[in-house]
């Protein structure tokens, strides 16, 4: 189905395969975005009216992944509350099957009231994340007010779409989180490298998405307080724990609340039992 | 699709990424003054279309100091798409709309790289494109008012996407009358 | 002496003073009067238009305010075909912003962006400056209801009420005597053509005669800007009889 990167243990190629096995029945169609953008040779000219909507782009927003698996194996969790937003990411560097560094921080502050987190390849990643960051800065200098989180998110989106469809494209998904300045109402942003973007009330990255979006939907409020937005990160966690392959090495957590960015001291040596 | 003196344009609301829903929220259709564009495709597209169309017909409607008409804006479309003929954006837009001065209906569909395809009808797009067809082809018929035409749009694309893993979670319909644009907001299954 | 110093635009006088900038300032002293006052719930602009003849199609688009992007409009005095560019330039710097930003651009940027633009003609040169002064109204969330007028040296400034053009000193002092803070969008309306028939040639004013444009606030706390209608503006002349009367009109 997609590129293997080759380091990835048995293990996780058993988680892979069990997730391949539930994939929907069209994805041979699917084919046709696995090309490097920019993009398929699309057939002759004849009949372009008969085959509308037969050949191409058949999908209600939707769309595959590229992603290599060691990149989908780093979680990105992202919560909203009545006057906060959490961003967590997981501590481990990884590099194929390695794990290079277990105190990773795989946040960048934007601004006062921004924070973004990012997954993906080694090097585009903090790349990307601190271009932004740089940017977001200089408008900041420059016009003496900072970027809402709505703004950067959408800043953001245009960064990676023209990405996707250069020579090289950035292969990075991110989470960004924040709360408006003005209004002081939280946001959470989903984005992936393909440029999708959506305001979402939770989120995640990876195959973290797998286990916690199902977490979040069922005990996820949006008038939640910050406590109760932790208690239900260690939720997410402890499932995490519980069925991930590999030893994430714990979560930098942080929260966004109209005063600004605040670390958060979080359970990492927590031990999760199989159930 | 197409009624008596109105039309309606309708859209479901999942953002997924294959049997993964990423979120219940992403509405696809798009107004630009009197007209309106559904996209569906790949998401990215969806975003990056209607972000250009919207600078476009802004920028129409500064010089022209009027509202964009749906056939200028179905030209648009198209021009616009077939500049990426080689390259194009991965999405299959629907224009709705009421002629300004006749007050006609015009729906149009296109292909990723702008071949219009006009309808006296319906025009369907998306994942559930078969199960649209079917839904369409027995429930429209001509002539039908605005009320009729709502129920007829909502009964097609519901019960399609119900047959279709990768769309639904509620709908989006507009009906476009001649001085009222009613949006309805359609729980629909949500699972 | 003045030769050598002014031919061009980007060359200083021994007195410190560019020339073309000045002469740019004094065509603009010549077009007809334009004002903006910034009120608590709104802004009003207001603009004389100079050339009047039966023959002129009335119909047409407004010659003097300019609607920029959703958040804000412009008068303008001076040169109109000049203006026109800049106006092009500004639309397409807002909706570039929409784009990026999916965000309407702060006003104070936008009005950065156009006096940046003239600013360039004073310096890096070109055959001459823009011949025009702008008043812009405007809102954003952060800074709410916003006035500024800038120049075709590109300078720029904030303020409450303003004017440019023809006999810009007498309606500047004349706003300066009658500005109340905190005054609303109808009292503004009301203070605008009262300056305007005493800055103008003729007392009675008529809608072919002046231009009138406001940003405000509705209930539900949406903006809005409009352009007056001919009608709308002779309803609010004959409120403050200040209009022409029917019968003395020239048909």
């Amino acid at each position: 189905m997609e590129d293997d990167s080759g380091h990835l243990n048995s293990l996780a190629r058993a988680c892979l395969v069990s997730l391949q096995a539930e994939a929907p029945v069209r994805v041979p169609r699917r084919r046709q975005f696995k090309l490097q953008l920019p993009c398929p040779a699309i057939g002759n000219d004849e009949n372009r009216a008969s085959q509308r909507n037969l050949k191409l782009a058949r999908t209600t927003a939707y769309h595959p992944s590229l992603t290599k698996q060691s990149a989908k194996m780093e979680v990105l969790l992202g919560i909203t509350g009545k006057d906060f937003t959490i961003i967590a990411a997981s501590k481990a560097a990884m590099r194929g099957a390695t794990i290079l560094k277990a105190s990773d921080d795989k946040t960048r502050s934007l601004n006062k009231h921004t924070l973004m987190a990012f997954s993906g390849e080694a090097g585009d990643t903090v790349q990307f994340a601190e271009y932004t960051q740089a940017n977001a800065q200089l408008y900041s200098m420059r016009n003496g007010t900072d970027l809402s989180p709505s703004a950067l998110a959408n800043f953001v989106r245009g960064e990676l779409a023209t990405s996707l469809r250069s020579r090289k494209p950035y292969n990075v998904n991110l989470l960004l989180g924040g709360v408006d300045p003005i209004t002081h109402k939280p946001s959470l942003y989903w984005l992936d490298y393909l440029a999708s973007l959506a305001k979402v009330p939770y989120a995640a990255h990876g195959y973290a998405q797998y286990y916690c979006l199902s977490i979040l939907d069922k005990h996820h409020h949006p008038d939640i307080t910050l406590h109760q937005g932790i208690k239900l990160l260690n939720l997410c966690t402890d499932e995490l724990k519980r069925r991930l392959p590999i030893d994430f090495k714990g979560m930098t957590v942080k929260a966004v609340t109209k005063d600004g960015i605040i670390d958060i001291e979080f359970d990492d040596d927590k031990v999760v039992k199989m159930a | 699709m197409v009624g008596k003196d109105c039309v309606a344009i309708a859209c479901d609301l999942r953002l997924g990424l294959q049997a993964l829903t990423v979120s219940n929220n992403f509405p696809k259709i798009f107004q630009y003054g009197d007209v309106f564009l559904g996209l569906t495709g790949l998401a990215t597209d969806v975003s990056t279309v209607s972000d250009l169309f919207r600078y476009k017909v802004n920028m129409y409607r500064l010089r022209e100091e009027r509202n964009i008409a749906p056939r200028t804006f179905a030209n648009l479309v198209s021009s616009s798409l077939y500049e990426r003929r080689f390259g194009p954006y991965f999405v299959s837009p629907v224009v709705a709309g009421l002629d300004p001065k006749t007050g006609e209906p015009f729906i149009c569909g296109f292909d990723s790289i702008g071949c219009i395809d006009f309808a006296k009808d319906f025009i369907v797009s998306g994942t559930a494109t078969e199960q649209l067809f079917g839904m369409c082809e027995n429930l429209w018929e001509p002539n039908l008012g605005p009320e009729d035409l709502f129920e007829t749009i909502s009964q097609a694309l519901l019960n399609a996407v119900d047959r279709d893993a990768l769309s639904g979670w509620g709908a989006h319909v507009y009906i476009i009358e001649k001085d009222k644009v009613t949006k309805r907001l359609l729980k629909g299954r949500q699972d | 002496m003045a030769r050598r110093y002014d031919s061009r635009t980007t060359i200083f006088s021994p007195e410190g003073r560019l020339y073309q900038v000045e002469y740019a300032l004094e065509a603009i002293s010549h077009a007809g009067t334009a004002i903006g006052i910034l009120a608590k719930d709104g802004i009003v602009l207001a603009a004389e238009r100079k050339v009047t003849s039966k023959l002129l199609e009335q119909d047409t688009s407004a010659e003097k305010l300019y609607i920029l992007n959703d958040n804000m409009i412009c008068a303008v005095a001076g040169m109109t075909a000049d203006a026109n560019i800049l106006i092009n330039y500004a639309r397409q710097a807002a909706q570039r912003y929409l784009l990026t930003y999916n965000e309407d651009i702060p006003c104070e940027q936008l009005v950065r962006r156009l006096c940046d633009l003239k600013q360039g003609y004073t310096q890096h040169g070109g055959l001459r400056p823009f011949g025009v002064s702008f008043i812009y109204a405007g809102w954003d969330p952060q800074r709410q209801f916003q006035l500024y007028l800038s120049n075709p040296s590109g300078n720029y400034g904030g303020w409450k009420a303003t004017s440019a053009g023809a006999n810009n000193a007498s309606a500047q002092s004349l706003l300066k005597q009658d500005y109340k803070e905190d005054c609303t969008l109808k009292e503004a309306c009301a203070m605008a053509v009262k300056v305007l028939s005493k800055t103008m040639d003729s007392t009675k004013l008529s809608p072919e005669k002046i231009e009138f444009a406001t940003v405000g606030q509705t209930k539900d706390g949406k903006i809005y800007h409009r352009l007056w209608s001919a009608d709308e503006i002779t309803a609010l002349l004959k409120e403050h009889d200040l209009a022409k009367d029917d019968n003395t009109e020239d048909k």
